[in-house]
């Protein structure tokens, strides 16, 4: 074993970040770290019996009696002797290039990180670590936000030296998959004029032409490091401006995002009407509304009337503020171009600038809702690798890059900008079997609706009896709209996917960035055929039902073929 | 269907005899028989726990039960009782289904009994690989098989029911891949 020595920043000293084969144990603070978790967590779940306790006993006047000093002084005992167990339990090491960390008391967890698949490395200072001059170390992975690697408690010195150690590895890696992907003959890089003449969808052998593109491929890419090298110079990049959004863009888009409300409120001089409606309704079945409220002084009406008042004055709010948050957060929105980046900035009063790698861009979507459609405007989402779990308003997260409010032009060009070639509308959109809308009716709709039905017939309620009938219509149209939006095409360089019921979104991604491959098929669908294909990409996945079985299995074989042949990186 | 630029030097043979990187002629193999006798003992074991003190609260001498409660004992034994059935039938059923292959470049997962699921997961694309073995796993020499890829939580690629040795053997070969661990 080869072991490396490198110097951290700050000391100046030489830190060993590899620790050798054998496990070492944490700095024996780290019990400290672990009892305050471990009390952390308790205490979450304690939470919810604090109420039942206030109930059943008066707690208050317990809380100095003996009994209590037991129960916390055994509680504190606990806490702090898991610590110590989950403190012996922990080993880890840092050994040819690999984190390996063992963990758990009853289930133990072996977890090992190659440095390379290292995305970020996060120091964190708790406040009973900094007098000691200890750090926690979290490894995060692209692969999960839970399932990132923390080295609890190691000096500080060491943290920053395996920091750097890492972020020197990443950069490494990618500079040689940079370099090994100029010796691959890819197709992504070929000239989109050439690319048309060998754009046809079946070619899974290397053609003459390969060693052409290959050298042009090599030109490209040590262009491209050329000027990588310049922006790591810090040298004055040349922004190009891709798009501008005009105040009036934004406040279509402030409108067009809040299409509920614009129906609820346009819908608000019928209220009253409905309401009464309603009630009748319920009282001809023997239901009194008045009864319900148990309101004795206002009259039912009048107290709906209020409260609709109320509603209303809450929704036209709300519309105003998605105008004016669409204003807060876009105003003077400029989408530019600086080498291998884009770059969003965009604010009123807080500027705010996201930037994210073109290579890093995992999906296309470009999402057009009805109200879009009558005015013609699109939103397009360049979306970047996501963890799941992760909580992030869509318009300010950095993993979404929004172009709001386009108009259908503008999105074509700014897709084909992105990616270049990508014809989002097409016409050879493979739709989904119309089985998937007979499996949906029956799978899903067919028990409430055969529920009403039965219950109309029963006691012989025409009303009912035509709600059941007119919800199975609501409902075959909505699977039917779906049905008909839902297709999928293959180019030899992209993806596509369209969906939507009665708006309509368009997908496109590069069949290299696919992290997993799911194809799967019920009995039914196996019987005609049939199957489905899931594509999990790093900025989620995506689904399309009741294709052709033969169609999703060579698809499925010709994007892993993609992954697994081309080698190259998704970010 | 997309470009093969590099067709001459790829390969994805099967570790067993197949040729073809096609998912259809994946050569799957079973996983462990434990693993299904552990789910059935599981099954078998909570639904008597569960009638056991149904029973035991019934008939025990200390405390008075409501009548109410008495006269619903026979319908929660049959409730659960059915739920103990269908999931043990289930199991009976599916836990055979859970097939697994290793090919070059991939590994892959099939399951489910009235869905049926391919999963593939390229090896290219791993970040990081776990072996959990819970109390009954490690009492039966058994592990699941963690693979993580950048595609989340959600998409965890797991085979469960793994002999250890098995899932050491295929940990290794992960780790070991060139596209994982060659610098």
């Amino acid at each position: 074993m080869e072991e490396q020595e490198i110097t951290s920043s700050n000391a100046g000293s030489s830190v060993k970040v590899e620790t050798g084969d054998a496990w070492q144990r944490l700095a024996i603070i780290a019990i400290l770290y672990f009892s305050a978790r471990n009390i952390k967590n308790s205490a979450q779940g304690l939470i919810y019996i604090i109420p039942a306790l206030a109930i059943g006993s008066n707690v208050l006047s317990k809380l100095n009696s003996p009994e209590a000093y037991i129960a916390i002084g055994t509680l504190v005992l606990l806490a702090v002797g898991s610590g110590l167990v989950s403190f012996f339990m922990y080993t880890f090491r840092v050994h040819n290039q690999h984190v390996e960390i063992q963990t758990g008391v009853f289930q133990r967890r072996y977890t090992n990180l190659p440095f390379w698949r290292i995305q970020n490395v996060k120091i964190e200072h708790p406040f009973y670590y900094r007098p000691f001059g200890y750090a926690l170390v979290v490894l995060d992975t692209a692969g999960s936000g839970k399932e990132e690697a923390n080295i609890v408690a190691v000096p500080v010195s060491y943290a920053n030296a395996l920091r750097k150690q890492v972020l020197a590895e990443k950069k490494k890696e990618e500079y040689s998959s940079a370099h090994s992907f100029s010796n691959l003959n890819e197709s992504s890089v070929q000239s989109p004029v050439k690319k048309s003449d060998q754009s046809t969808p079946e070619h899974l052998s290397s053609d003459n032409g390969a060693a052409h593109f290959g050298t042009l491929a090599g030109d490209m890419l040590e262009k491209k490091k050329l000027e990588r090298d310049m922006l790591e110079n810090d040298s004055a990049e040349s922004e190009e401006v891709l798009n501008t959004r005009s105040i009036g863009d934004i406040v279509i888009h402030g409108i067009t995002n809040n299409r509920v409300w614009i129906i609820l409120g346009a819908a608000a001089p019928f209220y009253d009407d409905a309401i009464g409606l309603v009630s009748d309704w319920l009282a001809d079945k023997g239901l009194q509304l008045n009864q319900l409220v148990g309101e004795q002084t206002v009259a039912w009406w009048q107290f709906g009337l209020y409260a609709f008042v109320i509603l209303m004055m809450i929704m036209a709010a709300m519309a105003l503020l998605s105008v004016g948050g669409a204003l807060f957060t876009f105003y003077g929105y400029t989408l530019s171009r600086s080498d291998d980046r884009y770059i969003r900035r965009s604010g009123l009063l807080n500027k705010q600038e996201v930037s994210m790698r073109a290579s890093r861009i995992q999906m296309i979507t470009a999402k057009q809702d009805w109200l879009d459609k009558i005015l013609k405007r699109v939103n397009l989402y360049f979306e970047q690798n996501s963890t799941a779990g992760q909580q992030v308003q869509e318009l300010m997260s950095p993993n979404k890059l929004i172009v709001p409010s386009v108009t259908e032009q503008e999105a074509v060009e700014l897709s084909q900008e992105v990616m270049p070639d990508c014809q989002l509308h097409r016409d050879d959109y493979l739709s989904v079997s119309k089985r998937f809308i007979l499996h949906w009716l029956i799978v899903a709709w067919s028990v409430p609706i055969l529920a009403l039905f039965i219950v109309g017939i029963v006691s012989s309620q025409l009303d009912i009896f035509l709600g059941s009938i007119g919800l199975l219509v609501a409902g075959g149209l909505l699977l039917t709209l779906r049905w008909w939006r839902w297709g999928i095409a293959a180019d030899g360089k992209y993806v596509y996917v369209r969906r939507g019921r009665i708006g309509v979104d368009y997908l496109c991604f590069e069949p290299y960035k696919i992290q997993q491959v799911i194809v799967k098929q019920s009995v039914f669908m196996r019987r005609h055929q049939l199957a489905s294909i899931k594509f999990v990409l790093a900025s989620g996945a995506v689904t399309v039902p009741f294709l052709p079985e033969h169609y999703v299995k060579a698809l499925a074989d010709s994007v892993l073929y993609e992954v697994e042949s081309t080698r190259k990186s998704w970010m | 269907m997309f470009s093969a630029s590099k067709a001459a030097e790829f390969s994805n043979e099967p570790l067993s005899q197949q040729n073809l990187p096609a998912l259809d002629l994946l050569a799957l193999t079973p996983v462990s028989k434990k693993y299904r006798t552990i789910n059935l003992g599981v099954c078998s074991t909570v639904t008597v726990l569960l009638l056991g003190a149904l029973s035991v609260a019934k008939y025990q001498p200390w405390f008075r039960v409501p009548d109410d409660l008495h006269n619903a004992y026979p319908y929660a034994c049959l409730v659960i009782f059915t739920l103990g059935f269908l999931w043990f039938t289930y199991h009976f059923f599916a836990d055979k289904k859970v097939k697994f292959a290793v090919r070059e470049q991939d590994v892959s997962k099939e399951s489910g009994l009235f869905f049926r699921q391919l999963s593939c997961q390229p090896i290219l694309r791993v970040q990081h690989v776990e072996l959990k073995r819970g109390p009954l796993d490690r009492w039966a020499g058994l592990a699941s098989l963690q693979v993580f890829s950048a595609g989340g939580e959600m998409h965890t690629f797991e085979i469960p029911g793994l002999e250890i040795d098995e899932a050491n053997q295929i940990r290794q070969f992960i780790l070991d891949h060139k596209d994982v661990s060659a610098r």
